[in-house]
């Protein structure tokens, strides 16, 4: 994002008028390309992310509250400003604390299992002990390709034991959506999409390695273990943080899996992840309901995401710095 | 992870973005409104979900009808394809806007939500005119309190459906009270087979409905508050039926959407289910072609302790919304489309008209050749005149979680309906509306 905002060039003061107003006409004509270029990024920035970000706060500040009296208010509601009253109902809110307290859980386990999967998988193919990397990468990667909602799907058809074409070998009673497995489950889902999307992140950062220190390394007696865990591991550290964040940041947006597997399991309940909790508070099927708490409940979430970030950053800086 | 992420920009984008950015579209819409209203034909849109699958007559071409017959008022029909939650939300934001269609289809027990909600118009001086050519009970589902806000469309009383071959060879007549559904599921158990089905993912509307047929009224009013009885004698006979077959596995305790429901069906453990009137129209399609083809039948559904009654599970109307400029045209075709009843009938609908449609070739294999319509006609004559929503009832769905729990083992039937009686209340509450103690 940055980078393509500084494009004007550094230009040394000019002793002649002339050669000035010419360096000045570029400048201008150098700065106009640069916005030019920012444009579409700039424009679809602000529609789809500022704007929606001033219209969330601002809405979460207001409820929807019957205009007259009677069984049915009237029959109209009116916008009345609540001040923080939506994100006082949001916090206090048992299922949202709940939800959140499964989003926390599964990514405690979900989020290093698929992060060391992920490095793994691209040392191995940046280490010259497979034949076709460029194979392998596409196979990892494919997963991510398939849309969430129908990957979640399929594997709700392979948990079903009816249709499900390995369930039938698993022991008898094996139930993978019961109250005690389904985040397993769904951790499984979440690790088979993007292991391959992290890989490619890890693996990236692998390229930029010069191959020197290999070199180096080798003549220096290092065996390829050593290289990969003295030298590689070390130096995709900030890959690793930019994976772990983006997948915090994901989980706790949890929303595909437990979507579709809720259709299949009325137990899990219209609120068992916060953005599931947001997203049916706003359809009306779940109490509260109006864009004010559903937007308090956006925001909260937000925060509560950004928090663990900068938390998880900070403490891998000092990790980083010792 | 970035998908996700963009689900919940995007969700945010749409979702909160749309109740104002809608307002540019409204300026727009409302000009073009007015100009007909000046001269040349009036303009009504409508927006409905239903099927349009094959071998129905589509909407459009109902419509088309109309336009031919009715030059000085213009019909235009649009299909939204989606959840009905989604068409709320959609209906809601179109209505802020101004430029909401004049007629919108709504289920029933989402209508006093949404006119509580500001999105339904009270037309009641045009509806009573055309009242006449609806069930009562269907037509009262189209009411809030005094206000008419459209016309019903369907309806989704309960019935029963059994395999009359298996029935037979069993030796089990057709129940006709809740005491003759128990024998027949300990006889029927013994064999293997279950003669209902206990479905958690409908508990809502399903347990409601059976509530409903038992006598009992979930939402009354007490002076000028809501007065909440989830839990009376209809619900715990209910309870006690449910409980009774579920703790000695008599009953096919499973999702109705889930595959272990259509198993059953398919290699015949399941012979009976109670289940809504609109079912009829697929739920025997995973037999065709199968011995078991032609072999089932429908029934009223067993006398649940309130005499000949059943409950409404599901069904639908067309409602004028807030904002229409034409109301009185809008319930003119409103009208006319819902009395369309063999075109409506081809969707699959219980039609809420009076009249009994064709049975259509494809239910009469299905169904041994009985006549389905007209038996569910008569079933559609039976609901319950005094059973009616309340505002917030979409939110009961806390309700199927119990029902999970129950099937689980960890909770009792009894206890979902005491799911309901708080949900409904804290709805109420939520929603600001008066509430009795």
């Amino acid at each position: 994002m940055t980078a393509t905002m500084t494009v004007t060039p550094q230009t040394t003061p000019s002793p002649s008028p002339g050669s000035t107003r010419r360096r000045n006409g570029r400048r201008r004509r150098e700065g106009l390309t640069g916005w030019l270029f920012m444009l579409p990024f700039a424009v679809l920035f602000v529609f789809v992310f500022l704007i929606p970000i001033i219209v969330s706060v601002q809405s979460s500040m207001f409820a929807q509250v019957p205009a007259g009296d009677g069984l049915y208010g009237g029959g109209e509601l009116e916008d009345r400003f609540v001040g923080f009253d939506n994100f006082v109902t949001a916090a206090s809110s048992g299922a949202f604390w709940v939800g959140m307290g499964r989003v926390v859980l599964y990514a405690a386990f979900q989020i290093p299992v698929m992060i060391v999967g992920a490095l793994a998988l691209a040392l191995l193919l940046d280490s010259f002990l497979v034949r076709r990397p460029g194979l392998f990468r596409m196979a990892y990667f494919l997963p991510y390709a398939i849309p969430g909602v129908i990957a979640a799907m399929i594997w709700l058809y392979l948990y079903t034991p009816e249709v499900s074409p390995f369930m039938p070998f698993l022991p008898e009673g094996t139930d993978l959506m019961a109250p005690g497995t389904m985040l397993l489950s769904m951790a499984n889902m979440t690790t088979w999409t993007y292991t391959g999307y992290n890989m490619l992140i890890f693996l990236a950062a692998l390229q930029a390695v010069p191959r020197e220190l290999y070199e180096a390394a080798r003549l220096d007696g290092a065996t390829g273990w050593q290289i990969a865990t003295r030298i590689k591991i070390p130096l995709v550290r900030n890959a690793a943080l930019l994976a772990v964040l983006l997948s915090i940041i994901g989980t706790i947006q949890l929303f595909n899996e437990p979507v579709v597997m809720e259709s299949a399991n009325s137990w899990m309940g219209l609120d068992y992840t916060p953005m599931m909790l947001t997203y049916n508070s706003l359809m009306g099927t779940v109490s509260p309901s109006g864009t004010g708490i559903a937007s308090a409940y956006s925001l909260l979430m937000a925060v509560i995401a950004g928090v663990l970030a900068i938390v998880y950053a900070l403490v891998q800086r000092r990790k980083g710095d010792v | 992870m970035t998908s996700r992420k963009r689900f919940a920009r995007s969700a945010i984008a749409v979702t909160v973005t749309a109740i104002s950015a809608f307002g540019l579209a409204a300026c727009s819409a409302g000009s073009g409104a007015d100009e007909s209203a000046a001269e040349g034909p009036v303009e009504i849109a409508y927006l409905h979900r239903l099927p349009d699958g094959e071998g129905m007559t589509p909407v459009s071409e109902i419509v088309e009808r109309w336009n031919e017959e009715h030059p000085d008022i213009r019909v235009t029909a649009t299909k939204f394809d989606g959840a009905a939650s989604d068409m709320i939300l959609k209906l809601e934001t179109d209505v802020k806007a101004g430029s909401a269609p004049c007629l919108a289809q709504v289920g029933y027990s989402e209508v006093p939500q949404l006119y509580v909600k500001g999105l339904l118009e009270d037309v009641a001086g045009e509806a009573e005119q055309y009242a006449g050519d609806f069930s009562a009970g269907a037509y009262g589902m189209m009411k809030v309190g005094d206000a008419v806000v459209g016309l019903p469309q369907d309806t989704g009383p309960l019935v029963y459906f059994y395999n009359e071959a298996e029935f037979e060879k069993l030796g089990l007549d057709v129940p006709a009270t809740l005491a003759d559904v128990t024998a027949d599921s300990a006889v029927a158990a013994a064999a293997g087979k279950y003669v209902t089905a206990f479905t958690p993912d409908e508990a809502l509307n399903w347990l409601s409905a059976q509530s409903a047929a038992a006598g009992d009224t979930w939402f009354s009013t007490e002076g000028d508050a809501w007065s909440v009885d989830a839990e009376g004698e209809g619900s715990q006979a209910v309870s006690a039926f449910w409980q009774q077959l579920l703790d000695t596995k008599q009953t096919l305790a499973t999702e109705r959407w889930g595959e272990a429901f259509t198993k059953a069906l398919n290699d015949g453990a399941l012979i009976g289910h109670i289940g809504a009137a609109w079912e009829a129209g697929f739920l025997l399609d995973s037999l065709d072609g199968t011995p078991a083809e032609g072999q089932w039948r429908v029934a009223q559904l067993p006398d649940f302790g309130a005499g000949e009654m059943t409950g409404p599970d599901g069904g639908s109307g067309v409602a004028v919304t807030k904002g229409c400029e034409h109301p009185a045209e809008a319930m003119e075709f409103n009208a006319w489309f819902n009395t369309q009843i063999d075109d409506l009938a081809s969707q699959g609908l219980v039609v809420a008209a009076a009249g009994t449609p064709e049975t259509s070739e494809k239910m009469l294999r299905q169904f041994g050749g009985q006549d389905v319509l007209a038996e569910l006609a008569t079933a559609s004559a039976n609901l319950s005149p005094t059973f009616s929503y309340a505002p917030g009832f979409a939110s009961l769905t806390k309700m199927n979680e119990t029902a999970a729990e129950v099937v689980a083992g960890s909770a009792e039937v009894a206890d979902i309906f005491a799911t309901g009686q708080s949900s409904a209340v804290a709805a109420l509450e939520d929603l600001g509306l008066p509430v009795a103690e």
